[in-house]
């Protein structure tokens, strides 16, 4: 009876509760359920620090915003949140804009149900690695959309985990394909013609075109962001001067970081093993980019021969590379990950090898006069600097992996591409939107941001510079654009054009031709750099010295077992004498 | 209404799914993926890979002695601590203990966050600009100052429990305080030793947080290099945590961790 109550109690329990879940949500029963699968703080998740509402509200030096005597905010005048902004906002939501700053993914399901009319619901869930990510699918997470980098998209693709992207999303005439419309020619073409990017063939050995599977979100390179107050303000024209061998200077030991994942800090270290020399490749990446500058290599065939170097997992290279990823761990302050901002705002190190996005988050950082926690900064200004014999070119891009809701996830990956949304994101999390927009709407955000100021807006012209024309005609027409094409100049500081934000973001056409784009490892190179990752990472001992330690460990153990049951074991036992009968002894602690 | 009559065995129902579900399957996983290669065939590779690689041996040695000091350093302060505050006729002496325990209210990332600020503020005083480079002292600092009062808790409820009357004996047959100390407190005092020993060694061998944030990453313990191949290779990563599962059950075995008595002081917290 009792067993029968307690049981029946659990099972209205156990209905009980999914029936809550869905309650909880929003919508009944029709509503479509949109897993997405994306890095962490990886999207506007609105409130403050969203570009909407860092735009409405002015801010004191403390950060906090401004108010009236009332205590209501005061409000200010935005180039790009505007009425029109606003208008467009009513428009795409239904609803009229909010201040405060409004999630992204609510504002997403709020479209969705104006424009297609069903009510939708987003789980989103974010992860910190592209492993993670990958365990996750094989696992058998079941997701909609997916959002990881370059050589993780091949890899899932190549493995053919992926639903393709529908021909229909592709047509610039239907209304709500805003990817299509508003996606960097630059981008678009890399992705359509596989240009630079590794090549990989499916099981059936057809080329996998990237343009198929993934549509791009975020961009960027990796650099070092350094203090140019370090070395008596010579830190930069030394960066210069070592390039990747910087990594191995002595005179910045301790004082630079490395990256704590074997993907970005084996690329470094392939910098580093074969800046000067060319060692089994054909020519080192010095001679490489000398080449190209004297116009003896294709840009094409510069970029493949940097790529090749950058992706080379073979025995050999690993022997190389090896050495030289000792020097690196001897010569860093730290592998970090997320570290490296904070101690480069607070002045601890000069050096900080980062990814573009995170460079301009601490150069924002450190223009702010803050760190992290509010405390006043020791450093004023940050720099970026990409290594000039070739470095890396990342994207991260929606998948949809199979038995995804392709219709859901398409119109997702539209609803980012809409360059006010765009923007949004790009603000918040600091990366480069793969978006150029149909009206180079982006074109507009970059100005406002990182635009020069006008002369009349310093006092009596002090600090005032002679802006310089800083070219991204590539991004918005792609690189290979014609003659007809007048090019797109946006008028920056000096500084911002060479080392700063606008350089890190938008970085200039001829940073692009020197960059690789990573490819995966395939089983073999996998497991090859992954012991070369964890021989770097620990400390290995001499051969004598482990068997020494573990014969000492066993001696120590048998002492211990003989001490311990010596007394209870015959064999240890003097041998009972003639006549004598050995008896079960009964412990004495146990009666 | 009859109000329902549990008997021990329903009490233990909760537990036993706990118990099934979240150690005794995970654990099956755990030997199932170490003993299987990547295309779930059963293979012995990771095994032999394990046992012939410098790198992995060297990181479990490195463990060990990390543990090790941690551990010794933690016991030499902590003895002490427990045998006064045990002794102690004090009439507030659960306040001095709370000040040890009190910190393990707070967060523990958090505290090794703080430690880590701290250390920066320290290496940047003229004289010890050494601090920031020694990844390995900061590491078992970090490691000491978490683990503490996992050492001075059962020390202090074995003292605690020691008859006062067996002091007055031994005095009375002429023991100096040395002697008494030695022959009577220290012997006494065993089994808190053994629980506070396997407390604080066995984190102390895994805590990769402390490591990482303390030693700059630039430290790596077995914890983290498991952690590191559950990234890539699920396979060696559970071959590498079956042995150190294996390491701390014979270490636990030989401390006597398994008798009932000790293991109740030891949960005490």
């Amino acid at each position: 009876m009792n067993k029968k109550r307690l049981g029946s109690v659990a099972l209205a329990a156990a209905f009980l509760l999914p029936s809550l879940a869905t309650l909880g949500g929003c919508g009944g029963s029709d509503t479509i359920v949109l897993r997405v699968y994306n890095w962490e703080e990886y999207i506007d998740e609105g409130g403050k620090g969203t570009f909407i509402y860092d735009e409405l509200h002015e801010l004191d030096d403390e950060g906090d915003p401004v108010t009236d005597e009332n205590g209501n905010h005061v409000h200010i005048h935005s180039d790009i949140v505007d009425e029109d902004y606003k208008a467009w906002y009513e428009t795409a939501m239904g609803q009229p804009l909010s201040e405060e700053g409004p999630r992204l993914l609510d504002d997403f399901c709020l479209w969705y149900e104006k424009t297609y009319g069903q009510p939708i619901r987003v789980e989103y869930s974010t992860f910190g690695t592209n492993e993670d990510m990958y365990n996750e699918i094989i696992l058998g997470n079941e997701y909609d959309l997916l959002c990881p980098s370059d050589y993780m998209i091949m890899k899932l693709a190549a493995e053919g985990r992926l639903e393709k992207y529908d021909e229909s999303f592709f047509d610039e005439s239907i209304p709500e394909n805003y990817y299509v419309r508003n996606v960097s020619p630059f981008i678009a073409d890399k992705f359509e013609n596989n240009a630079g990017l590794a090549i990989r063939k499916d099981d059936a050995g057809e080329e996998i075109y990237w343009k198929d599977y993934a549509a791009g979100y975020m961009w960027g390179t990796t650099g070092f962001v350094y203090n140019p107050a370090a070395m008596d303000g010579k830190l930069e024209e030394f960066l210069e001067e070592c390039d990747w061998e910087i990594f191995t200077n002595e005179q910045v030991a301790g004082r630079i970081t490395a990256k704590d994942n074997v993907r970005d800090t084996y690329f470094a270290a392939l910098g580093v093993t074969y800046q000067q020399e060319a060692h089994n490749q054909a020519d080192s990446l010095a001679a490489l980019k000398a080449q190209y500058d004297a116009g003896e290599l294709t840009p094409a065939a510069y970029t493949e021969a940097i790529t090749r170097i950058f992706n080379a997992t073979d025995d050999e290279t690993i022997s190389l590379v090896e050495p030289r990823l000792m020097d690196i761990k001897k010569n860093i302050f730290s592998f970090e990950t997320d570290t490296g901002k904070a101690d480069m705002v607070a002045g601890k190190i000069w050096l900080n090898y980062a990814w573009s996005g995170d460079a301009v988050y601490a150069i924002d950082l450190a223009e702010s006069g803050v760190d992290e926690d509010g405390k006043a900064s020791e450093t004023a200004f940050l720099n970026y600097y990409v290594p000039k014999t070739g470095t890396n070119l990342f994207f991260d891009g929606w998948v949809m992996p199979k038995g995804a809701n392709k219709q859901a996830a398409q119109a997702f990956v539209n609803f980012l591409s809409m360059p006010q949304n765009a923007m949004r994101n790009s603000y918040y999390i600091a990366y480069t939107s793969v978006i150029a927009g149909e009206e180079q709407e982006m074109l507009d955000y970059a100005d406002y941001l990182y635009g020069y100021y006008p002369e009349d807006e310093f006092e009596e012209g002090e600090g005032y510079e002679e802006p310089v024309d800083y070219d991204l005609t590539y991004f918005f027409y792609g690189e290979n654009y014609g003659d007809d094409v007048s090019p797109i100049l946006l008028p920056a500081e000096p500084e911002q054009a060479t080392s700063r934000q606008l350089y890190a973001q938008f970085p200039p056409e001829e940073v692009i031709a020197r960059c690789a784009v990573m490819d995966y490892y395939d089983k073999e190179a996998s497991e090859r750099i992954n012991e070369l990752w964890s021989r770097v990472k620990s400390e290995t001992l001499d051969a004598w010295a482990i068997i020494v330690i573990i014969v000492t460990v066993l001696v120590i153990v048998a002492l211990i077992v003989y001490l311990k049951f010596g007394d209870k074991v015959d064999f240890f036992r003097a041998k009972p004498k003639k006549g004598y009968k050995l008896v079960k002894q009964v412990d004495p602690d146990r009666m | 209404m009859k109000i329902p009559r549990f008997s021990r065995k329903t009490l233990c129902i909760p537990y036993a799914v706990f118990l099934i579900f979240f150690v005794i399957v995970p654990m099956l996983v755990i030997f199932f993926y170490a003993f299987t290669d990547s295309n779930m065939h059963l293979s012995f590779n990771n095994f032999v890979k394990f046992f012939s690689d410098p790198t992995k041996l060297s990181t479990i040695v490195y463990s060990l002695v990390i543990a090790l000091i941690t551990t010794v350093i933690c016991l030499v302060i902590a003895y002490p601590v427990a045998y006064i505050l045990a002794r102690s006729t004090m009439k507030r002496k659960f306040v001095i203990l709370m000040l040890f325990v009190l910190p393990m209210w707070i967060n523990f990332v958090l505290r090794v966050n703080a430690l880590r600020e701290l250390f920066n503020l320290l290496s940047s005083l003229d004289g010890m600009a050494w601090l920031a480079g020694s990844n390995y002292f900061k590491t078992v600092f970090g490691m000491v100052y978490d683990f503490l009062p996992f050492m001075i808790l059962p020390l202090y409820t074995t003292m605690l429990k020691i008859d006062p009357s067996l002091y007055e004996a031994s005095a009375d047959l002429g023991a100096s305080g040395f002697a008494t100390f030695t022959r009577v407190t220290i012997p006494l005092s065993v089994p808190g030793i053994m629980s506070g020993v396997t407390m604080v060694a066995l984190p102390s061998m895994t805590n990769y947080v402390v490591s990482d944030m303390l030693g700059n990453a630039k430290v790596t313990i077995i914890g983290k290099f498991i952690s590191d191949y559950f990234g890539n290779d699920w396979h060696m990563g559970s071959m590498i945590a079956l042995i150190l599962l294996i390491v701390v059950f014979v270490s636990t075995w030989f401390t006597g961790g398994f008798k009932s008595e000790e293991n109740v002081r030891g949960t005490s917290l």
